[in-house]
């Protein structure tokens, strides 16, 4: 019996506390959203569940703008991560020596702060008097009478900022962990040093760029607080939608309807990524003729 | 499809099922309570805590200090409220069980304290309490509109909404027209405040009634408004951060308060509250008692104490916004001459001559006009 008890019962017993918190904190309030987006009325005409489908096509075509400006910001902020992020990792991660702890606290240190004065200080960092629209006033870039605050550069720029960690510290992860020995072998099979970084190094830290595309772009679809203090009403995005909705009219049955469509669609996005990236197309071509 | 699999999904269907069965019966904030009003009576001294929510940089530092001192009480004193839709939305859904969530008094403006009173959230004053709040009150905010006996409010500041100007950038703005003008090209932002900013641009269009105003004169300046918007004219629809873009001098001219201009001033002193040609929305913050209040007597222990003018004169001189007390301005000429002097605090006749209450859309549309100007908000 105790034998028994040992191989059957203790994994799900372990389980036990993390399925109840997914139940009740997620599960539960999913499946209770999913009921709202079915109702119908407001208010002051007393709200009704009425399998009002209705409610997805019309918040899907009142706000498809806002959908795709989501979509584009998004994925504009996680290229530039990419970017910004890989060489820094890279660095971090060799070239770094004693200064390595350093520079990883430099990445996190922000994180000290809350996320909603970090945005709110870029404000002031983009302020028309500031220095930045300055100095790109100065060299030509923007003319005298154009700013950077309520703009699309300096959403994007927000999202950018604010997500940078979450793209530095996975491939930073996946890139500490090579084997330096990989790339003394590929030098010693007569590969340059360039040839050694596309054919060793990218590959592996694979998995960290893939993590980090996904910590950044997930969270930036549905972003608000950027699109708030950085843009204008022109910029924006589905996450201010849904926040109007559930705080000013009280449309929450669009407000849930919204919240699901953007949900579906974060889910294909991320499955098509996952197709491209997880297949060997990009890395395993080059393989396969050696 | 294997068998595990087809397994799985019924499950799946069967629990979607049964809970969408389960929620579809339970209720989604419906409504508002029904039953008679009830009136919040006071059962002798007041004791204990209160907690009282208001908007923020609307007290001075001493006046809950003074007042736990005098009256013994402990005060838990909020300010969480930014906006009169965002307090409604966080306050409702208990609301409707008959539950404040720990407040015995909530601040908000007119229209809000209206309809709160109309989904029967609000408890009316026990007049006997409040003898101060009856003898004090300015005549002219009596008998408002919305409660005309002052049943269920009582005004803790009065307040204009015009234009507030940073002098030095924009000299030439003395109307809300001129907010449209293309020198101030993606300078300029208006109110969320739906029914301070669509008044004001619908009286700067000749409308001077617009509290009788039809739907079409609502929409029509809401119209207006998304122009300037989408051309980057009008940069914002904010609360109250558009104080912030001021103080940079990211924004120069904007519909603002009256109040928030002198605060402005530590940070610029050109900024200033300009009266709009034709005329400013003048409008009250109240004090309100919901339903299942914990402790009224203290509320009403609260109201007494503010509207006693020496205690005012404190909240008025931090203010700046239009006191509802009679008796505060001889206090103030013998201790701040200057403010006494303020049109801000003690608005003339003549200051406020082409000024309207501020009205509220025509009930049939209003939920057709606040999409609309939610539209606005996030260019949907």
């Amino acid at each position: 019996m105790k034998a028994w008890a040992q191989k059957r019962g203790i994994p799900y017993f372990l389980l036990l506390p993390g399925l109840a918190w997914l139940t009740i904190f997620f599960v539960l309030p999913m499946i209770f959203m999913f009921t709202v987006s079915l109702y119908e009325g407001s208010l002051d005409t007393t709200y009704e569940f009425t399998w009002h489908w209705a409610n997805y096509s019309d918040a899907l075509s009142q706000f498809d703008t806002q959908f795709v400006r989501s979509f584009l910001y998004a994925g504009i902020a996680t290229m530039l991560c990419l970017l910004i992020a890989y060489p820094l990792s890279y660095a971090i991660a060799f070239k770094a020596g004693r200064w390595q702890s350093v520079l990883l606290l430099a990445v996190i240190a922000p994180f000290f702060t809350t996320y909603l004065i970090r945005t709110y200080a870029w404000q002031t960092i983009l302020s028309n008097d500031g220095v930045v629209v300055d100095f790109f006033q100065s060299i030509g870039i923007l003319n005298s009478d154009q700013y950077l605050l309520k703009t699309p550069a300096a959403v994007i720029a927000g999202l950018t900022y604010n997500f940078l960690p979450f793209m530095i510290l996975p491939i930073y992860a996946s890139l500490e962990q090579m084997d330096q020995r990989l790339i003394e072998a590929a030098r010693d099979l007569y590969s340059s040093s360039r040839t050694a970084f596309l054919k060793v190094t990218l590959p592996i830290s694979a998995p960290g760029v893939f993590a980090g595309v996904l910590l950044t772009f997930i969270p930036a679809v549905g972003d608000y607080v950027n699109a708030s203090f950085l843009g204008s009403s022109q910029q924006a995005m589905i996450g201010n939608v849904i926040q109007g909705a559930f705080l000013r009219t009280k449309d929450y049955q669009i407000a849930s309807a919204l919240s699901f469509i953007l949900m579906a669609m974060i889910v294909v996005a991320v499955f098509v990524y996952i197709r491209f990236a997880g297949s060997e197309s990009l890395m395993g071509d080059e393989e396969a003729t050696t | 499809m294997g068998s595990r699999t087809s397994k799985r999904l019924i499950t799946a269907l069967a629990m979607l099922v049964a809970s969408l069965a389960l929620a579809a019966c339970s209720d989604l904030g419906a409504g508002g309570l029904d039953g008679p009003v009830q009136t919040a009576q006071a059962n002798g001294k007041a004791t204990g805590d209160i907690t009282i929510s208001n908007w923020p940089a609307y007290i001075d530092k001493n006046t809950v200090p003074e007042f736990e001192e005098e009256s013994g009480l402990s005060v838990e004193y909020i300010e969480d409220v930014n906006d009169n839709n965002e307090i409604f939305s966080k306050l409702q859904p208990t609301l409707a069980n008959g539950d404040p969530a720990g407040r015995s008094m909530v601040v908000v403006t007119d229209w809000m304290a209206k309809k709160m009173y109309d989904l029967g959230y609000l408890q009316n004053f026990d007049k006997n309490a409040i003898p101060e709040v009856n003898k004090n009150m300015l005549p002219s905010l009596q008998h408002p509109s919305f409660d005309p006996e002052r049943q269920f409010s009582a005004p803790w500041q009065s307040g204009m909404t015009g234009l507030v100007v940073n002098t030095a950038e924009a000299p030439d703005v003395k109307s809300i027209n001129d907010l449209f003008d293309p020198q101030y090209h993606g300078r300029v932002t208006v109110l969320s405040e739906m029914r301070d900013t669509v008044p004001l641009v619908m009286k700067a269009s000749g409308i001077e009634d617009p509290s009788k105003a039809p739907a079409e004169d609502w929409l029509a300046a809401i119209d207006k408004l998304s122009g300037a918007i989408e051309s980057g004219q009008i940069v914002g629809v904010v609360g109250n951060s558009y104080i912030n873009d001021m103080a940079r001098g990211d924004v120069v001219a904007a519909i603002g308060w009256s109040g928030d201009a002198v605060q402005l001033q530590a940070d610029n002193p050109d900024i200033q509250f300009v009266m709009p040609e034709q005329g400013c929305i003048i409008w009250s913050d109240n004090m309100v008692i919901p339903v299942g209040a914990p402790n009224p007597e203290a509320a009403y222990a609260f109201m007494n104490y503010v509207y006693t003018p020496q205690n005012q004169a404190q909240i008025a001189i931090y203010n700046n916004y239009t006191t509802p007390v009679t008796g505060v301005k001889p206090i103030l000429e013998k201790t701040d001459p200057e403010l006494a002097k303020s049109q801000l605090i003690f608005p003339s006749e003549k200051y406020q001559e082409n000024c309207s209450p501020q009205p509220d859309p025509p009930k049939l549309q209003t939920a057709e006009i606040e999409r609309a100007f939610e539209a606005l908000q996030t260019g949907g």
